[in-house]
């Protein structure tokens, strides 16, 4: 129950950290636009030079046009394969993508592991012993889980090297940077073993997960933390969850808002409209900076500032 | 030698931190070779002997020596003070989102390093890796200000905070031109280029320091004159009454400048530089605009005749007085639209920035000259003989305009209509280098500077430049177009300090000179190669 008991504990802080994270995002004042270009949810024929509605003459007269498509044709290979990264910085990628790709299949074995022990728990008929979704279900298990440890160790370890071995990474790295991916080489190795020793059909994966729904209780006798690769496993695997979104590599997810809040936040202000109402809001606010020329008192607002020329110098 | 620098290296004392060594800079083709072995002029000891000057080889700032230890300790704790208030929606809902994200996501990849021209061209040094005063920043905010932070810098990396670290950091902000090439090449999407604007910010907003051509003689003048250049209305007004008389002198088109017309259906920001600098370019706006029949006015209230808005580079409360300024101008007026010249951050500022401060009838629309440009030249209201421009042509992209804007377009088209031997640099568009120019180092030229901007920030376009001519014979005229001031002033500073007229016979100028040049009932051409017209009357 131990396991158990230290896994609820480190979902329960990722949901918090994951959770404070992403609702400060959503709860922060609207900012001035910073938008970069391209953005990625122009029409076709903008972007395909990286052009923005801000071409048309009289462009606040006409509807505003966007591309979800567009949008998604750049962000699923960003996403799945980095193709930022391939473009820009090529020898970085080829440690960066199998120690991401390997995260991702990891992540996917996990949701997998979910669907078969739901399946399982709810006694769904057409997920019997030796029926054709569960052979499928069990073979994308293997097939993930596998792939993904394998992408895994040789990504984190590429990885590990590549910020020790070149100087300019090397100069630039903390010790919690080879911390965080020593950590999760760490899990990598671990899970990797306990299944190459004793469960290459990540039977006993199967088993936690299920056990994970269902308090502790378990469907067979084997479970992987009877061993101690698979005991190192999960708690690694505990732990990282837990730990991830409390340092900069929650930029998982938080790129999200790096590229939609910010690098493609383009949405004009109209008269009477949600952001003006937003804007009018922030006006309000009391600065306090102390030059000057400011001439912030705490008392004035940015509306009284910014419509008042200054007086001092510096 | 190229010595390596940590970012915990800022803090310890030294002269000269980073030294350029003769060699070093990234190598000129032929003719150019001569300048490869060129350093940055030394700083006069007398000139600076109570400034800052332990960065690098040169000073943008000019930050005075705190006379004491306690004035150097109670500075420290200014700048701790100003970075706490980066981190408050009161003192900065400008850019608490976009600061906060890119403060704590950066994976330290060093993608950015390769996309930024003056790390590259000063030979790689390190202080001008985008990332290096960012984590430079980061690393102080982590450690004096997060709880448990001097527990934690141990293992996130540590930094000591002195004045030494502070002086070198502000001057340090003014090596960067805000290019963001960098933003666009991060895989995670994290802006260095924002992390330095928040820094001059603070040290501005907080400290009052600021280069004096930015501040005093930027933002602090024109919203007390009138203009960053000095001009107050009457002077502006003078200005352009003398420049009407030269388009018709030059040109033979006679031409009329309104001013204060209420009610015209565009109100036409021009950066005030123009006027003195290159008073054609005005002149050349205004037989356009008269010749497609369009009803526009210029402002002669004061800012109401320049564009600029210096504060987008270093405050945002500078900033948003001027841009208030301006769309209060255009609201009295009761114009249909601005239209904003051939100034590039002039676009950005007051068009995509100042886009979220005004309210009511202060959100007057705003648009870019060279959409309003295109729309004339491509839809027959002026006829043109393209002919008139057989010289090669290429087009420097202003990145407030391109990367910021997205407004990539509508200058080729009007190039491709009129100037037959346009071609491109490499890369252009949205992925275009800098001129070296940005986020006012084009008007920045104190102590050494203007030689640092030259060498440094705009070889990569010099380069670029240089390439796009390849293969045309020596003695043929070449045109560079910059629709913008102040990438058009980096051009020209550049065109002199390597001797480029008479070795490439390199010019250059905005679009709208092209334009007048190749409309077909012109008399005589508004474009000269030095004395020589670029076409025969």
């Amino acid at each position: 129950m131990g396991f158990y008991t230290l896994s609820y504990l480190c979902i329960l802080v990722f949901i918090l950290a994951a959770g404070y994270r992403v609702y400060r995002q959503l709860t922060l004042p609207i900012h001035v636009r910073w938008e970069i270009y391209p953005v990625q949810h122009e029409t076709t024929d903008k972007l395909a030079h990286g052009g923005s509605y801000m071409e048309e003459v009289n462009w606040w007269e006409k509807k505003r046009e966007s591309s979800l498509l567009n949008e998604l044709k750049y962000m699923v290979p960003e996403i799945l394969f980095l193709r930022g990264l391939w473009k820009e910085n090529r020898g970085l990628w080829r440690v960066s993508f199998p120690f991401h790709f390997g995260l991702y299949l990891m992540i996917a074995t996990f949701f997998l592991l979910l669907l078969h022990a739901f399946l399982t728990l709810w006694g769904i008929l057409a997920f019997a012993a030796d029926s054709a979704i569960r052979t499928l279900l069990d073979g994308l298990i293997v097939f993930t889980g596998w792939i993904g440890l394998i992408l895994g160790i040789i990504g984190s370890l590429g990885t590990f090297y590549r910020r020790l071995a070149d100087p300019e990474l090397r100069d630039y790295s903390s010790f919690a940077d080879y911390f965080n991916i020593g950590f999760i080489f760490l899990f990598f190795l671990s899970a990797f073993v306990a299944c190459l020793l004793g469960d290459p059909f990540l039977e006993g994966a199967k088993a936690y997960t299920f056990g994970l729904l269902t308090g502790g209780h378990s469907l067979i006798p084997y479970m992987p933390g009877q061993s101690l690769p698979g005991g190192m496993a999960i708690v690694t695997a505990s732990l990282l969850v837990a730990y991830i979104p409390l340092t900069h590599m929650s930029h998982m997810y938080m790129k999200y808002f790096l590229f939609h809040n910010v690098k493609w936040d383009d949405t004009p202000n109209r008269r009477g409209g949600a952001i003006e109402a937003a804007i009018l809001k922030n006006l309000e606010l009391k600065p306090t900076w102390k030059a000057k020329h400011v001439e912030a008192d705490g008392r004035k607002s940015w509306q009284d500032i910014a419509s008042s020329a200054p007086k001092e110098m510096k | 030698m190229n010595k390596r620098l940590k970012p915990s290296d800022i803090a310890k004392p030294s002269d000269c931190l980073c030294h350029i060594e003769s060699g070093e800079l990234s190598p000129l083709p032929p003719p150019y070779e001569d300048f490869n072995q060129a350093t940055i002029p030394p700083l006069k000891p007398e000139k600076v002997k109570n400034i800052e000057t332990s960065l690098d080889d040169t000073v943008a700032i000019g930050i005075p020596k705190p006379a004491s230890k306690e004035e150097e300790e109670a500075l420290v704790r200014q700048f701790l003070s100003g970075l706490k208030k980066l981190f408050e929606k009161e003192n900065n809902w400008t850019f608490l989102q976009p600061l906060l994200l890119s403060m704590e996501h950066c994976a330290k990849c060093q993608t950015c390093s390769n996309a930024c021209p003056v790390y590259e061209m000063s030979g790689r040094k390190d202080i001008h890796r985008p990332m290096f005063r960012a984590e430079v920043l980061r690393r102080i905010y982590n450690k004096y200000l997060k709880p448990g932070g001097k527990i934690t810098a141990k293992l996130t990396g540590d930094i000591d905070l002195n004045w030494t670290t502070i002086a070198r950091l502000a001057e340090l902000s003014y090596r960067c031109t805000l290019c963001r090439r960098c933003a666009t090449v991060c895989p995670i999407g994290v802006d260095n280029g924002l992390i330095n604007h928040e820094i001059r910010k603070l040290f501005s907003q907080e400290m009052g320091i600021a280069p004096k051509e930015i501040h005093e003689k930027g933002t602090v003048q024109q919203l007390r004159v009138g203009s960053s250049t000095g001009m107050n209305p009457l002077a502006a007004k003078d200005s352009v009454e003398f420049i009407r008389e030269e388009m018709e002198e030059i040109t033979g088109y006679k031409v009329e400048i309104p001013w204060d017309v209420e009610g015209a259906d565009i109100l036409l920001l021009h950066n005030a530089g123009e006027m003195l600098a290159w008073p054609e370019n005005v002149g050349a706006f205004a037989i356009i605009f008269q010749a497609a029949g369009i009803s526009w006015t210029l402002s002669s209230e004061a800012a109401g005749y320049d564009a600029v808005n210096y504060g987008l580079w270093y405050d945002d409360v500078q900033f948003s007085r001027v841009a208030v300024k301006h769309a209060d101008i255009a609201r009295k007026l009761k114009v249909k639209k601005i239209v904003i010249g051939e100034c590039g951050h002039a676009h950005k500022a007051l068009t995509v920035i100042a886009d979220r401060l005004l309210t009511g009838d202060l959100n007057i629309p705003r648009e870019s000259a060279l959409v309003t440009l295109e729309d004339i030249v491509l839809n027959g209201k002026i006829q043109f003989d393209p002919h008139k421009n057989d010289f090669p042509v290429t087009l420097h992209d202003p990145c407030n305009m391109v990367r910021a804007m997205g407004i990539v377009e509508p200058q080729r088209r009007i190039l491709r209509k009129i100037a037959p031997r346009f071609r491109e640099m490499t890369p252009h568009g949205v992925e275009n280098y800098c001129c070296g120019g940005g986020s006012g180092f084009a008007i920045m030229s104190g102590y050494n500077f203007e030689a640092w901007r030259n060498l440094v920030s705009s070889r990569k376009k010099f380069l670029q430049i240089l390439t796009a001519f390849q293969g045309e014979p020596q003695d043929v005229p070449k045109y560079v177009c910059a629709p913008c001031s102040n990438c058009k002033g980096a051009i020209r500073d550049l065109i002199r300090f390597y001797h480029a007229e008479e070795r490439s016979r390199l010019y250059y100028g905005g679009l709208v000179e092209l334009i007048v040049n190749a409309m077909a009932n012109m008399k005589r051409p508004i474009i000269l190669f030095g004395e020589e017209p670029s076409w025969k009357s």
